[in-house]
C-alpha cells in the first residue's frame, strides 16, 4: 500500500471519528452514564449484601485445585469452538458495506485496512473481560484461600483470555476460509481433548495451560506457573495469527454480515429481541432443516397449535439443538456449583434458560410475526396464543430435565433431584411466559419514555433469573438451616405458578388488545 | 497502459474460464467462458436470476467461484492488480452514512492512487447534474441521485474495465444520455465496458452483446435484435 492511500485511509478515518464525536449527544451520554452508575452501584451493594460466601470446605479446595484448570479451560476450548464456528461464516467483524465496496475492492493491503477493526474488537473484548473476571475473583478470595489480589489479577486475565480467544479464532476461522464442518471439527477436538483433561486430571491441552491461569492462586510449585504462562503464550500466538489473518477474510460473507449487523445494531438499540434472534440466526445461517428429524404422522383435526409447535421443533437445525443442549448442560452444572456454596452462580441457570427459551418459543413468535393471518384464524387471538405456550413449555420441561440430570452427574445430592422434580412444571411455564413477552414485545410502545421500554426489556429477564434460581436457592438454605427443602422449593414455586399462569394470560391479552381486526 | 492504468497483460483485459458458482446446490452460474478486449463495450442481457449480476460479482472479486477460474487484466479477479484495473458499479448504491458526496469522490480516488481528483470530481458532479450537492449526504439523496452518486464514484478513478450492473435504473432521460457518453469516453479511452441491461437502446449502442439463460453463456455476438429476442420473452 503506498504511502498516499494509506494517508487517505488514515486521514479519512481520522475525520469520521472527529465527526462523530461532534455529533455525540453528550447530555445523553452523561445521562445514560448516570442511569448506569445508579443501578449498576445498587445492583452491587445489594449483591455483596446478599452473598455471604461460606469459605470452601478442605475436600472441595482439593478438587478446584486439581480439575479447576481443566473446568476453565474446557470454557476456553468451548469459546474456541464458538469462535471457530462464528468465522467460518465470515465472522467476528461487522464491516460497513461501504467499506467492502471502497476499501476492500481498492488496490491496497486488506490486513491493513482490516486490522484496526479487529484491534479495536480485541480491546473491547479485553476490556470487558478483564472487568467481569476481576468481579468474578473478587467473590472467589472469599471462598477459596489464596491474595484477594491474586485472584482478582488472574480471573481478570483469564477473563480477558477467554473472549480474546474466541474472536481470535474467529480471525482464523475467517481468514483461512474454514468450511463449518472443518471450524466445528478443529473446535470440537480441542473441546475434547480439554475433557479429556478434565476427566484424567492432567493438563495437556493448550486451553487447560491457559485454565492454570485463572487458578493460579491455588496452586503451589514453579510447574503450574509454567504451565500458566505457557496457556498464555499459546493465547497469545493464536492472537497475533487470527490478526495477521484478518485480511483474507471473504468479501461475500463480509457483505452478508454488512448489512445484518446495521440491521442488528438498529434492533438492538430499540431492544428488538424477536428482531435480534432473527438476525442472529441469519448470521450464523441458521436455517429450519428441509426434512424434519421426524416426520410426524397423519394429521388430525384435534390440537393443530400443539402439532404445529412440534413441527417446528422437529425441524430445528443441528446448531439449534446443540445450543439449547449445551445451555441445559451448562444451567444444570451452574445449579450444582451453587448448591456446593458459590451463591453467584444462582443467576446463571436463569439467563441462560431464558436465552434456550427464546429459541423454544418460536411457534409463538411466528404467530406474533404474522397478525393479519393469525386475526383471520376462527380461533380468539389470546386463546390461540395460550395454546402455542403449551409444546414451549412441554420442551422447556425436558431441557430442564436435562439441566437437573446435569447437576446429579455433577456431583449434586438428591435433595436436588427432588427439588428439581417440584420445581419443573412452573419454571418451565414461567420461562416459556417470560420469552413469550419478550418476543412478543412492541419495542416502539415506549419510545417517548425510553425508561418505561428498559422495564419491559429487563423484566422477563428478572423474572427468568428468579424462576429459575431462587426456589433452588431457598431449598439450599433451608436444607442448611436443617429444615425441608423441597417444601422450601414449594413455597416459591406455588408462586410461581401463579406468576407463570397471570403471565400466560396477560400475553393473550396484549395480543388480543394489539388485534387489528375487531372481534 | 489503458485508459491510464498500468496493465501487465497483454488483451484480453477480462477472461473467464469455466467459471462456474452455485449457492447451497443452486447453479447460478456454469462453465462460463468469456474474453473482452480493451475498448470494448458489452451489453450483458439475460432474464433475471439468469446469471448476470453472479458473473458480475465474480469478476469484481466479491464473490469467489466455485469453479474455473477469471483474470483482469492477466491478474486473478479480487488480487490487487485486479481491484487496481476493474471498477465495478452494484446495482445497489452503497454509501458511507458520515461522509459528503465530495468526500467520496476524494476518498475513493486516493483509495486508488489518485492525488489530486478535484478537477475529475468536479466535472463529473457537474455533468451528472449533482454539481450543487457536493457537499451532501449521498445516503440522504433521492433513488435517481443516489444512482447518480455511484456512478460518479465509479468513474472517478482510473479503470481498464468497468462493470456496470443496470446503471441506467432510475436516472432521467438528461442523466441518461450523459451515463451514455461518459461510458463512451471510457471506452474511448481504452477501458473494456461491461453493462448489465435489459434496456434495447443500450443493448443497441454496445459493440457486442452476451446473453446468459440460465447460469449458460446463451450468446455473444453483434447487438442483433431477432437474436436476442429470446432473451425478453417472458
Amino acid at each position: 500500500m503506498s504511502s498516499g492511500q494509506t494517508a487517505a485511509l488514515g486521514e479519512l478515518r481520522a475525520a469520521r471519528r472527529r465527526r462523530f464525536v461532534e455529533r455525540l449527544d453528550v447530555m445523553e451520554v452523561l445521562y445514560r452514564v448516570y442511569l448506569a452508575a445508579i443501578f449498576g452501584g445498587i445492583a452491587l451493594v445489594v449483591i455483596a449484601g446478599w452473598v455471604e460466601e461460606a469459605p470452601a470446605t478442605a475436600a472441595a479446595v482439593a478438587d478446584m485445585k486439581e480439575h479447576g484448570p481443566a473446568v476453565l479451560g474446557l470454557a476456553l476450548a468451548l469459546a474456541v469452538l464458538v469462535g471457530l464456528r462464528s468465522g467460518s461464516r465470515g465472522g467476528p467483524l461487522a464491516i460497513e458495506a461501504a467499506e467492502v465496496q471502497y476499501v476492500l475492492l481498492a488496490p491496497i493491503d486488506r490486513g491493513a485496512a482490516l486490522r484496526p477493526a479487529a484491534w479495536r474488537q480485541l480491546r473491547i473484548a479485553v476490556l470487558a473481560g478483564a472487568v467481569l473476571g476481576a468481579v468474578v475473583g473478587n467473590f472467589v478470595f472469599r471462598r477459596l484461600p489464596g491474595s484477594p489480589v491474586g485472584w482478582i489479577v488472574c480471573l481478570a486475565l483469564f477473563g480477558a483470555l477467554l473472549p480474546v480467544c474466541a474472536l481470535a479464532a474467529a480471525l482464523l476461522g475467517s481468514g483461512r476460509r474454514l468450511r463449518p464442518l472443518v471450524a466445528s471439527a478443529i473446535g470440537a477436538a480441542l473441546v475434547a481433548w480439554s475433557l479429556a483433561d478434565l476427566l484424567l486430571g492432567a493438563t495437556t491441552s493448550p486451553a487447560t495451560m491457559a485454565g492454570e491461569l485463572g487458578t493460579l492462586p491455588l496452586q503451589s510449585g514453579e510447574s503450574h506457573l509454567v504451565l500458566a504462562a505457557a496457556g498464555l503464550a499459546i493465547a497469545l500466538a493464536l492472537t497475533g495469527l487470527g490478526l495477521r489473518a484478518a485480511g483474507r477474510i471473504a468479501l461475500e460473507a463480509a457483505r452478508r454480515r454488512a448489512a445484518l449487523t446495521a440491521e442488528l445494531r438498529f434492533s438492538a438499540s430499540v431492544q428488538d429481541l424477536r428482531t435480534v434472534v432473527l438476525l442472529r440466526r441469519q448470521l450464523a445461517s441458521e436455517r429450519p432443516r428441509r426434512r424434519p428429524w421426524i416426520r410426524l404422522g397423519v394429521a388430525s383435526a384435534r390440537h393443530p397449535v400443539w402439532r404445529r409447535g412440534w413441527q417446528s421443533f422437529l425441524r430445528w437445525p443441528l446448531g439449534r439443538l446443540a445450543r439449547v443442549l449445551a445451555i441445559a448442560v451448562a444451567a444444570g452444572a451452574a445449579t450444582a456449583g451453587a448448591w456446593s456454596g458459590v451463591t453467584l452462580l444462582f443467576v446463571l441457570p436463569g439467563a441462560l434458560l431464558m436465552v434456550a427459551a427464546l429459541d423454544l418459543v418460536e411457534p409463538l413468535a411466528q404467530e406474533a410475526d404474522h397478525p393479519t393471518r393469525r386475526e383471520l384464524l376462527p380461533v380468539p387471538v389470546d386463546t390461540l396464543m395460550q395454546r402455542h405456550l403449551g409444546p414451549s413449555f412441554a420442551a422447556m420441561a425436558t431441557v430442564l430435565l436435562v439441566g437437573v440430570a446435569t447437576a446429579l452427574a455433577l456431583g449434586a445430592p438428591t435433595t436436588v433431584a427432588a427439588v428439581g422434580a417440584v420445581t419443573l412444571v412452573p419454571t418451565a411455564l414461567v420461562l416459556a411466559c417470560c420469552a413469550g413477552l419478550s418476543a412478543t414485545n412492541d419495542p416502539y410502545r415506549y419510545v417517548l419514555t425510553p425508561q418505561l421500554g428498559y422495564v419491559q426489556s429487563a423484566a422477563p429477564v428478572v423474572i427468568a433469573v428468579v424462576a429459575a434460581g431462587g426456589p433452588v436457592l431457598a431449598a439450599r438454605e433451608a436444607a442448611r438451616h436443617g429444615g425441608s427443602a423441597v417444601g422450601a422449593a414449594i413455597g416459591i414455586e406455588v408462586a410461581m405458578l401463579l406468576i407463570g399462569v397471570a403471565m400466560a394470560w396477560w400475553l393473550g391479552r396484549r395480543m388480543a388488545e394489539q388485534s387489528a381486526v375487531a372481534p | 497502459m489503458i485508459a491510464g492504468v498500468d496493465v501487465q497483460a497483454d488483451p484480453p483485459v477480462l477472461a473467464a474460464t469455466g467459471l462456474g458458482r452455485t449457492y447451497d446446490g443452486f447453479i447460478a452460474l456454469s462453465s462460463f467462458s468469456l474474453e473482452l478486449g480493451a475498448g470494448e463495450l458489452v451489453a450483458l442481457v439475460g432474464p433475471n436470476g439468469a446469471g448476470k449480476t453472479t458473473f458480475l460479482t465474480l469478476a469484481a472479486g466479491l464473490l469467489e467461484p466455485s469453479s474455473g477460474s477469471i483474470a483482469i487484466a492477466g491478474a486473478p479477479a479480487g488480487s490487487i492488480p485486479a481491484r487496481r484495473a476493474l471498477s465495478y458499479l452494484p446495482d445497489t448504491p452503497v454509501f458511507y452514512e458520515d461522509l459528503s458526496l465530495g468526500e467520496h469522490l476524494t476518498y475513493v480516488a486516493a483509495l486508488h492512487g489518485v492525488a489530486d481528483a478535484g478537477a475529475r470530481a468536479s466535472e463529473l458532479m457537474e455533468r451528472l447534474g449533482l454539481g450543487a450537492w457536493e457537499d451532501s449526504l449521498p445516503s440522504e439523496f433521492s433513488h435517481g441521485m443516489r444512482q447518480k452518486a455511484s456512478i460518479a464514484i465509479a468513474l472517478v478513478r482510473p479503470f481498464a474495465v468497468l462493470l456496470a450492473d443496470e446503471p441506467f435504473d432510475g436516472l432521467d432521460p438528461p442523466s441518461r444520455d450523459v451515463l451514455f457518453e461518459l461510458l463512451a469516453e471510457a471506452r474511448k479511452a481504452g477501458a473494456a465496458v461491461v453493462v448489465s441491461t435489459h434496456r434495447p437502446d443500450v443493448i443497441a449502442a454496445a459493440s457486442r452483446c452476451v446473453g446468459i439463460r440460465d447460469g449458460r453463456l446463451a450468446y455473444d455476438g453483434l447487438p442483433e435484435a431477432d437474436a436476442l429476442a429470446e432473451f425478453f420473452e417472458p
